[in-house]
């Protein structure tokens, strides 16, 4: 351990008091038909006493579920929530939230909106208003008092946000998201300030972030937990005990970054053994494999990608790629995904590279694009859950497909998927859909070709 | 942090009484007492049996009718602001509630209002007997069946589309109960909350026209009011009279629009759920005049809130105790409450059971099947003629509609116009049109249709007005750049535009088409007795007679199935094709 590292306010260690805690949490949503979609499977989750954690997750991995879980708003299917050791019932109260999209009731001023977080505590109307005042002092509302929310700013909106959840001395801070929708400056200034109310002692003890944005994590948290997806599980839990304020050039930060990335892209683009290649010509069995799933990416944003990538050669890796493109790290995770599952792109380790295929497909024209597209489409297992349909009819409707995705991919959003496969299978000419039938078609153009 | 925006900053002096005060305060204490002076003539002698109240057709009795006529539709939209709240939450709230309450709705929806003021007035009289309070009631009772089912299928809606953040932030900061409605549920419905009202409202003006002259079961009551008004000084002749009264009853609705209502949806505009400053907003002079009495805040910083403060602190001070008197509660409290609720529930099934079981039995005797065949194609009549009224209406008034909406500045005054013409009961002046059908031999069957028209039209108008005012402006500029005009507009642009609108409007004048259908295709002049064949006619006929419930009960269920299913076959349908296909945005 480096001398320079100065301690956190309470030192954390592995026996530093519990203050809330999931025991072995599943929950499962009962989505369209009536089907069981699991989003949480076995989290063991405890929050200590002085610590800020972190759990990173893309989006869809239940990372809200979990701080709904664990706050008492929604129930888990199985396990247990513990407050202080003993199981939460109701609304955990020494936890407050703050929402992605600030939820502030618009009808009441910044300092009633504050107030709300009082409700439950039985205080004289003076010891409220005194509360209320620190609240507002403390994150800089100073002059806001009878503004409306939507007179104010995002950033400003967040800070009610933040008051409301602080004015009644919480012992954990929740914050869900509490960033991303707000402009990159604002959105690091509260980061800054946030950290400071949670260093600065008070009564808050520790906060508990969920959150996207890996750079975000690393700069606040003294530990972070990755989530991943399909069903939510539990990934890598790393310890940061970099000195605050931190400093994104250190070479500790980097690694952190670096090993969180590795992570990710390891789970999400695995390198795995080449499977045999089908025999041509002849359709792929559905029973032969596991199915896999494809990431639900536009058909713009992959041609874009294969662009980028053939105009400027030296972006080879995939943090270079994640800049240029500006999307977040778990954006352009699914979007070279997708690529690769169409074997545009090569991903050997953390590297991005166009495959011959790749740079064949940008120099076609728009007629060879479209072939060579159907041709991989037509390689993907999941896409013959439909073409098989189209072969012997007409048209399939999209509930038959859904329940047909639901069964072969049982964590994912069937919807949304089939969305994602009508999009890239338009692209490919190899089907249509009518939105007034709610059918999958074959395409008129097809026919109209193979008829001449 | 010092403020950077100094308009924001929190009024530095007190604000203090003014002389507008003064004016509210004399407003208030003027409303007081009016109320007690027209209460008491809701509460005279009277005997359904010997008696008839003689009604003046003297210009200076105008005003008295008047704050009668006033006082009957704000104690019924009291009750359904109540039945509102309480319905409307339960049904939001409770699965079980739930599945009662909708269907229900639905049903009531249907059934003409004016049938429940026949079938309840013998009810009402019987209720206090020797009273004109009975007639009142039964009155007042037809007003409320008239606004009610509009206002908590509104509330309802609002309150289960309640955004998800907000509601899990009134319950991660553990809002009781009292303070969720209060400071979430009641302001997020706010808004549509005071626009159904609105519209109720105006509706009402028909009902209470309608009900304060009624012939029924052989007896001719009148109650005091600008309807009845109207009635005695149209069968005299008197033909200023009745022009007075026309006057008098677009003042009365007029100021209802301009003192209360204006000025609540101005007020109602900051409960909108939206974060961003909307282009358009109401005004109200009437509100900017309230709008600087002190009055109010006062009320509010000395009344209200601690009204509030002491119930929440009662509250949180019972739920301490329980928690600390004893560490696990048993849950016998919600238990008990099920099983009351489900008694009251099985005295309530069996109670309609029974109700319903002699319904059928005196239909059984009184009805025979040619009866039923009759009514039902007695209902087919007056089905075609609601369907020629909307299809008229549509043609006349849509390519009006539109060109109004494209005008803001027509349009800012004309829609509030048209919602003042929907609001006048236009019944009061049937007789007069039946006059001109009198002299010049028109068919009643045709004429009714006129009729009909004339109250119901405006509903497709100003609705036809609001979807061509949000037509968004670069599509209209699209259309411009590439050269759109006539049909091609019309198809491509406009009609799909406003056809979500249209639909609301539509099935809006169809639902008051059915309900005028009993006033409107029977009519008197003078000796002169005009019926046009329709189930309307015969609905109105069978109500005079004294033996005639079971008819009337039957034709009633009939007309209330034929709405039910044009509703379900038609309207539901037109209109979650319009949500698919044409929502702008």
């Amino acid at each position: 351990m480096s001398t320079e590292l100065t301690s956190p306010p309470i030192p954390i260690t592995a026996e530093a008091p519990t203050i809330a805690e999931l025991r072995n949490v599943s929950k499962s949503f009962t989505v369209g038909h009536g089907r069981e979609l699991k989003v949480l499977d076995q989290i063991d989750l405890s929050i200590r006493e002085g610590e800020l954690l972190a759990l990173l997750g893309q989006s869809g991995s239940g990372k809200s579920t979990l701080l709904r879980c664990l706050t008492g708003l929604t129930k888990p299917t199985t396990g247990r929530v513990l407050s202080y050791g003993e199981p939460l019932e109701g609304i955990n109260p020494h936890a407050s939230i703050v929402f992605q999209t600030f939820a502030l009731f618009p009808w009441l001023t910044v300092e009633q909106n504050v107030m709300v977080g009082l409700e439950a505590k039985r205080m004289s109307r003076d010891e409220k208003a005194e509360a209320v005042e620190k609240a507002i002092d403390l994150i800089g509302l100073n002059n806001y008092h009878s503004a409306y929310p939507r007179e104010i700013s995002g950033g400003m909106r967040q800070r009610v946000g933040i008051a409301r959840a602080l004015v009644s001395e919480p012992k954990i801070l929740c914050l869900d998201e509490a960033f991303s929708a707000l402009d990159v400056l604002t959105a690091e200034g509260l980061r800054e300030e946030v950290v400071g109310l949670w260093r600065g002692g008070n009564t808050l003890s520790s906060v508990f972030m969920v959150t996207h944005n890996i750079e975000e994590a690393v700069e606040m948290a003294t530990r972070i937990c990755i989530l991943f997806p399909h069903p939510g599980r539990l990934g890598l839990i790393l310890e940061n005990h970099l000195p605050y304020p931190r400093n994104s050039n250190h070479p500790e930060f980097q690694r952190l970054m670096k090993v969180i990335h590795d992570t990710i892209t390891q789970q999400a683009l695995p390198d795995l053994p080449p499977e045999p290649p089908p025999t041509p010509g002849k359709p792929i069995s559905r029973a032969r494999a596991r199915m896999e799933s494809i990431p639900t990416v536009g058909v713009n944003q992959i041609l874009g990608l294969i662009s980028i990538l053939h105009d400027s050669p030296d972006l080879d890796n995939i943090y270079d790629v994640s800049d240029e493109i500006g999307k977040d790290f778990g954006e352009t995770i699914a979007i070279v995904k997708a690529g690769e599952i169409l074997e545009f792109v090569n991903t050997p380790k953390d590297d991005v590279q166009l495959t011959d295929l790749g740079k064949r497909f940008f120099e076609s024209d728009r007629q060879t694009r479209k072939t060579i597209f159907a041709e991989q489409v037509q390689k993907l297992r999941l896409f013959h859950i439909i073409l098989s349909y189209l072969e012997v009819q007409e048209e399939v409707s999209a509930e038959t497909v859904m329940h047909d995705i639901a069964a072969a991919l049982p964590y994912e959003n069937p919807e949304k998927i089939l969305k994602t496969m009508v999009a890239w299978g338009r692209y490919a000419g190899l089907m249509d859909f009518n939105a007034n039938t709610d059918m999958v078609v074959i395409p008129e153009e097809e026919e109209e070709e193979e008829e001449a | 942090m010092k403020s950077t925006a100094p308009q924001l900053a929190a009024p530095e002096g007190r604000r203090s009484f003014s002389f507008i005060d003064v004016l509210v305060f004399a407003g208030v204490l003027g409303v007081l007492w009016s109320i007690l002076e027209f209460g008491k003539g809701m509460v005279t002698r009277f005997d359904a049996s010997s008696q008839s109240l003689a009604i003046s057709t003297d210009l200076s009795q105008i005003p008295y009718y008047a704050g009668r006529t006033l006082l009957r539709m704000w104690i019924a939209f009291g009750c359904s602001l109540l039945f509102t709240f309480s319905v409307g939450y339960a049904a939001a709230k409770s699965r079980i509630a739930r599945a009662f309450i909708l269907p229900f709705l639905d049903i009531m929806q249907s059934v003409p209002v004016l049938s429940f003021l026949t079938i309840t007035i013998t009810f009402f009289i019987g209720l206090f007997p020797g009273s004109l309070l009975g007639v009142e009631c039964a009155s007042i009772f037809a007003i409320f069946t008239g606004q009610v089912w509009n206002m908590v299928f509104g509330f309802y809606h609002s309150m289960v589309t309640i955004p998800q953040d907000l509601q899990e932030a009134a319950t991660n900061f553990r809002l009781g109960p009292l303070t969720r409605f209060r400071k979430l549920e009641v302001p997020a419905s706010m808004h549509s909350l005071i626009w159904n009202s609105m519209m109720s409202f105006g509706g009402g003006w028909f009902f209470v026209s309608a009900s304060e002259a009624v012939s029924v079961l052989g007896k001719d009551i009148k109650l005091p009011g600008l309807g009845s008004y109207m009635a005695t000084a149209v069968g005299k002749g008197d033909n200023w009279g009745a022009f007075w009264g026309v006057v008098a009853m677009l003042t009365v609705i007029i100021a209802s629009d301009q003192l209360i209502w204006r000025p609540l949806l101005v007020w109602a505009d900051r409960f909108k759920i939206e974060l961003t400053e909307s282009a358009y907003t109401p005004r109200s002079w009437f509100y900017n005049v309230l709008n600087r009495a002190y009055v109010f805040e006062w009320f509010g910083e000395h009344v209200l809130i601690p009204v509030a403060e002491f119930y929440q602190d009662l509250r949180l001070r019972l739920a301490s105790r329980t928690t600390t008197e004893r560490s696990r509660p048993a849950k016998i409290g919600p238990r008990i409450w099920q099983v009351v609720g489900m008694i009251l529930l099985l005295a309530l099934l069996v109670e309609v059971g029974f109700g319903a079981m002699s319904g059928f039995d005196a239909i059984y005797r009184h009805v025979s099947v040619n009866d039923i065949i009759e009514i039902v194609g007695l209902g087919f009549v007056t089905l075609g003629r609601v369907f020629a009224v909307t299809l008229l209406a549509t043609l006349i008034w849509t390519p009006i509609g539109v060109w109004i909406g494209s005008k803001q500045r027509v349009a800012t005054f004309a829609q509030p116009l048209a919602q003042i013409f929907a609001s006048f009961p236009v019944n009061m002046v049937y007789p007069l049109f039946v006059g001109l059908f009198v002299r010049y031999q028109i068919d009643m069957n045709w004429g009714c249709i006129l009729l009909i028209a004339m109250g119901t039209q405006w509903y497709i108008l100003f609705n036809v007005i609001a979807g061509s005012m949000a037509i968004p402006n670069d599509l209209k500029e699209a259309a411009k750049t590439y050269g759109l005009r006539g049909w091609p507009i019309w198809k491509r642009l406009i009609l799909p535009a406003i056809f979500p609108f249209w639909i609301t409007g539509a099935c809006t004048a169809a639902g008051g088409a059915w309900n005028a259908t009993i006033v409107a295709e029977v009519a008197n002049w003078g000796d002169r007795h005009l019926e046009a064949t329709g189930l309307g006619a015969f609905i109105a006929d069978v109500s005079q007679k004294a033996d005639g419930t079971p008819l009337l009960i039957c034709a009633t269920a009939t007309m209330a199935i034929f709405v039910v299913v044009i509703n379900k076959l038609l309207w539901r349908r037109l209109y979650s094709y319009a949500e698919h296909r044409f929502h702008l945005d």
